[in-house]
């Protein structure tokens, strides 16, 4: 008799267990009814003068004008900012784990000013002005250029997160210095585009440039999954990861690498796009709590409905300006991430 | 004696004091000489308003220029000042062809960021940078040495004719000066009057260096347009250079558009390879098909060289000929351009500067 | 049954563990005890297979560990650390669901939860399940520690110094529920620790290192004498026997300058 209450507080426990998850993947279901109410909200707004109502037609039929501009200017924006926010939102949640550093992201391994320097050599000495693909080889061979570096110092000195953030962060200030030296040396002209790319802009985004940033973030996210429980492991130390048969340093620098990949593909082509690397594992953390099977497609569409959301509001509240991504992103993700810290009570987050 | 009292041991603070003596009287020679000199002179000091709006007295005659940006530079060639110019900003070389003449003198720093140090040393009267850039640290450091900084921007056509009568009269060249002052304003009205019976301007898209960042007011390129009798989309803009959506651009159907671009330099170009692809380019952005500019080939591509600063004039008459190909059929930019380099400039004709016109109006 | 034969350890140019005999059968508890920097942790790190020993032999059920994948190593033999770093909140059900990883594939499957709700249930955790691992006391986090490593259905169960951060009762319950489970499941057990009464009370043998030398290695009755601690800890102790168990008394450390000189050797 004893034993069937156990077995019966035990399926208990099992099940709450379940259902913490069952609310989590609801809860994942409705950002994605989020994210997809914010796009098609964002198709239909902009900066002319078709109504909402063609907006809306020239998703199904064709209007002229009306669908030119849906299709070839809104929904690549779209996209583009989604996959940003993806990509991002990824990324910041692997480096968050896989350094163990709630400060972590991709800004922190040095990844934004490196591909920074790389946009403004191309700025400063191959036309990036008017060649727009000079901007993105040079961003993306930096990129690659930085995470390189981290890795290879990993493999020298061990892949410990320590090491990792520790040569991140001297690489973030060499990039920086030299951007600052490059700009020295920059014209009236130059100055000025450096400074636009560092606000962060989708306004070059196209279908090609989809495509290509495209596989950058996507291709790498079965592998993080594939990750995602061996970073609950080795968010709780590397020997008790390693103990229970994770291989701590070789998870750690393929996760690196991918997601330093992710992060160019999606900085390489619209500028450095502020903190949401940062903020949207954070937010996605107090909603969904730190399992990462949760916690990273979370934090992919967290990212998506920021930089959505952000791009959206910044092309449309102050018409015809845009304001640029990169601020608008801080703008919005910065009160939203206190609010939820402030707010934050519940015990298992 | 002295020799013993050097020598001795005992007497070396003697030395080290006797040496660091000789060597603060160096110094205060050294720095005070320049005003020693001036005051031997019988100088008179005029007083003249800067791009800032303030008044600066100076003193003269200006017996040396140090030279923080292109558009300066290029204006003191016109008033045939080339000995004045002590010293240069340092990115002079990137237009290496056209500043030949320059290539020799010390570089002081950048347009933004100039070294004071560099500058003292050269010990020039003054300094000629644009309004806002390097910082006003820059008059701080160099006041000490009775350097004076002065704010031209040249970059503005309504002041452009002004600043040449103030820089010609502070260098003593002012009969130069009033002759290429005179010449600037007679091209520009030359202009502009006829646009005094024309009623509704087109539309004009004016796109500056960076993809979809356009030129509103306070910009040069606004005023550039607005000088050529085009209706500048952005002609209500709070910010001079704002970003705008592609979506914007195409809704509002521009007439014509003009995009200019800083790369390299149009006086060492041989074709129009270059601004043709640009303007391709832009062209080929999507949906643009749908604005009347592109669709009727009045795209049009500048280089930086003749877009704002001391050749805009030439600037305004391609764009006006661009607007309005009938009215402006006798118009000849180049022409205007070759007197300006030849008469002003003293350097051959050469180069090219705008993208190929391909809505039928002269080349 | 876990072997351990010759084992030596050099860490550069230091020993820090030499010729290293150990056998640990399954269902018996075993302590490894010694002063701070003897080697302890040395040890126990290699029989995870986490460094390499230099010489000498590990082997587990026959079988060398150090051929062995890790994730074939950590099905044989689980670990609870001394802390537990994570900067992130955690359930407590995550935190023992991560004992299952040698068994996981991509996600936790069914019977991954079922084992873990059954671990928390056999050891009275049941009720934390949901709670942050954070917020909950030292002695269950070290509970919630064992539990994880049970929920990896090891053979041999290594611990470094469960006992440390504890206070008294939490000690006595984390060591008597270490001994049921040696009991019940049959595992072996090795541990480091620091308190000589709780070793002596609740292990089966001792094994005291001396700088990275095995001193003895016998029952508590066997090796707490006043002469093995005095080699091994310099101190001088009285040793009672109450309920059979040996109790040691710490009274005066012994002259520093044995000690200094040794230092300087």
């Amino acid at each position: 008799m004893n034993t069937d209450c156990l077995t019966i507080k035990n399926q208990d426990m099992k099940n709450q267990y379940k259902a913490l998850k069952y609310r989590s993947l609801v809860l994942l279901a409705a950002f994605f009814l989020i994210a997809s109410v914010i796009a098609v909200i964002a198709l239909c707004v902009g900066a002319s003068s078709i109504s909402v109502t063609d907006s809306i037609l020239a998703l199904i039929e064709d209007n002229g004008m009306a669908r030119s501009i849906v299709w070839n200017l809104r929904l690549p924006r779209v996209i583009m900012a989604l996959l940003i926010g993806i990509g991002l939102g990824t990324s910041g949640a692997v480096f968050q784990a896989v350094l163990r550093n709630p400060l972590a992201s991709p800004f922190t391994l040095g990844i934004g000013s490196s591909a920074g320097f790389g946009a403004v050599i191309a700025i400063v000495f191959f036309n990036g002005l008017v060649n727009e693909y000079a901007v993105v080889i040079w961003a993306f061979i930096f990129t690659l250029l930085s995470s390189f570096l981290i890795l290879g110092v990993s493999r020298y000195k061990g892949a410990t997160a320590e090491t990792m953030i520790l040569t991140g962060i001297a690489l973030m200030f060499l990039f920086s210095s030299l951007s600052s030296f490059l700009q020295y040396l920059g014209t009236k002209e130059e100055v000025h585009g450096i400074v636009f790319w560092f606000f962060g802009s989708l306004s070059k985004a196209g279908y090609r440039e989809i495509v290509m940033s495209g596989i950058m973030i996507l291709a790498p996210m079965p592998f993080v999954f594939r990750f995602a429980f061996d970073f609950n492991l080795m968010t709780a130390g590397d020997e008790s990861a390693g103990a229970l048969g994770v291989n701590v340093s070789g998870v750690r620098m393929l996760s690196i690498a991918l997601a330093s990949l992710m992060t160019s593909g999606a900085i390489c082509f619209t500028g450095v796009i502020g903190f949401i690397g940062l903020v949207a594992p954070h937010i996605a953390r107090m909603i969904f709590g730190s399992d990462n099977l949760f916690l990273i497609p979370a934090s992919a569409l967290i990212g998506g409905v920021l930089v959505l959301s952000a791009d959206t509001l910044g092309r449309t509240v102050w018409l015809p300006h845009v304001i640029p991504i990169g601020i608008v992103t801080s703008f919005i993700g910065v009160p939203f991430f206190l609010y939820l810290l402030i707010k934050k009570t519940k015990e298992y987050w | 004696m002295l020799r013993l009292l050097l020598s001795s041991k005992e007497f070396y603070p003697v030395r080290f004091f006797l040496a660091s003596f000789l060597l603060s009287g160096l110094i205060i020679l050294n720095v005070s000489a320049p005003g020693t000199a001036w005051a031997g002179d019988v100088t008179q000091a005029i007083v003249i308003e800067d791009a800032f709006g303030r008044k600066i007295s100076v003193n003269m005659p200006v017996q040396g220029i140090v030279v923080l940006n292109s558009d300066v530079l290029e204006v003191l060639r016109s008033l045939r000042a080339q000995d004045l110019v002590k010293g240069v900003y340092s990115e002079i070389d990137k237009d290496g062809v056209f500043f030949q003449e320059f290539l020799d003198r010390p570089r002081v720093g950048s347009w933004k960021n100039a070294n004071a140090e560099l500058i003292a040393d050269l010990n020039p009267s003054i300094v000629i940078a644009y309004e806002n850039n390097p910082g006003t640290e820059l008059e701080k450091q160099l006041s000490p040495f009775g350097i004076q900084v002065l704010r031209l921007n040249f970059y503005k056509l309504g002041t452009i004719a002004k600043e040449i009568r103030i820089l010609s009269k502070i260098i003593g060249r002012e009969q130069q000066g009033e002759i290429f002052a005179a010449w600037y304003g007679k091209k520009l009205d030359a202009i502009q009057k006829r646009f005094d019976y024309i009623k509704e301007k087109p539309l004009v898209y004016v796109e500056s260096y960076s993809a979809f960042h356009t030129a509103g007011p306070g910009s040069g390129g606004h005023d550039m347009c607005v000088y050529a009798g085009g209706k500048n989309l952005a002609d209500e803009f709070k910010v001079p250079y704002s970003e705008i959506t592609s979506e914007w651009v195409i809704s509002k159907q521009p007439d014509v558009i003009f995009k200019t671009i800083a790369w390299g330099n149009g006086f060492e170009r041989k074709d129009r390879v270059f601004f043709n692809n640009v303007r391709n380019e832009l062209a080929a952005r999507p949906s643009w098909n749908l604005i009347p500019a592109v669709k009727k080939g009045r795209v049009h591509v500048l280089d930086s060289g003749i877009w704002t600063g001391p050749r805009a004039v030439i600037g305004v008459a391609h764009m006006a000929k661009c607007i309005y190909p009938q009215m402006f059929d006798g118009l000849d930019p180049e022409q205007i351009h070759k007197e300006y380099l030849e008469f002003f400039q003293k350097i051959p004709y050469q180069g090219v500067y705008i993208s190929e016109n391909l809505s039928g109006g002269a080349k | 049954m876990l072997q351990v034969g010759n084992l030596s350890f050099n860490y550069g140019k230091t020993c820090v563990l030499k010729d290293i005999n150990l056998n640990v059968k399954k269902g018996e508890i075993i302590s490894v005890l010694g002063p701070n920097g003897v080697g302890k942790t040395t040890l126990l790190k290699c029989l995870l297979g986490m460094i390499k020993p230099c010489s000498g032999f590990i082997e587990m059920d026959e079988m060398d560990i150090l051929k062995m994948s890790s994730t074939h190593r950590a099905r044989l033999i689980g670990y609870v650390p001394q802390a537990f770093p994570s900067k992130f909140p955690m359930t407590v059900f995550d935190a023992v669901l991560m004992g299952r990883k040698p068994y996981v594939r991509f996600v936790p499957s069914e019977n991954d939860l079922e084992v873990v709700s059954q671990v928390l249930m056999s050891m009275n955790l049941n009720h934390l399940g949901l709670k942050d691992f954070d917020r909950i006391s030292g002695g269950q986090k070290q509970k919630v520690l064992i539990a994880r490593a049970i929920a990896q259905e090891p053979n041999y169960l290594v611990l470094d110094e469960p006992s440390s951060n504890l206070d008294v009762r939490h000690q006595l319950e984390v060591m008597d529920m270490l001994r049921k489970l040696a009991q019940k499941e049959n595992i072996g057990i090795i541990m480091a620790m620091h308190s000589l009464n709780l070793a002596s009370r609740f292990s089966d043998r001792i094994a005291m290192l001396k700088s990275g030398c095995m001193v003895c290695n016998g029952t508590p009755l066997e090796v707490m004498t006043p002469k093995i601690i005095e080699t091994v800890y310099k101190i001088e102790a009285n040793i009672h026997r109450i309920n059979g168990y040996p109790y040691t008394i710490p009274l005066n450390p012994m002259p520093e300058n044995r000690t200094n000189k040794e230092l300087l050797n």
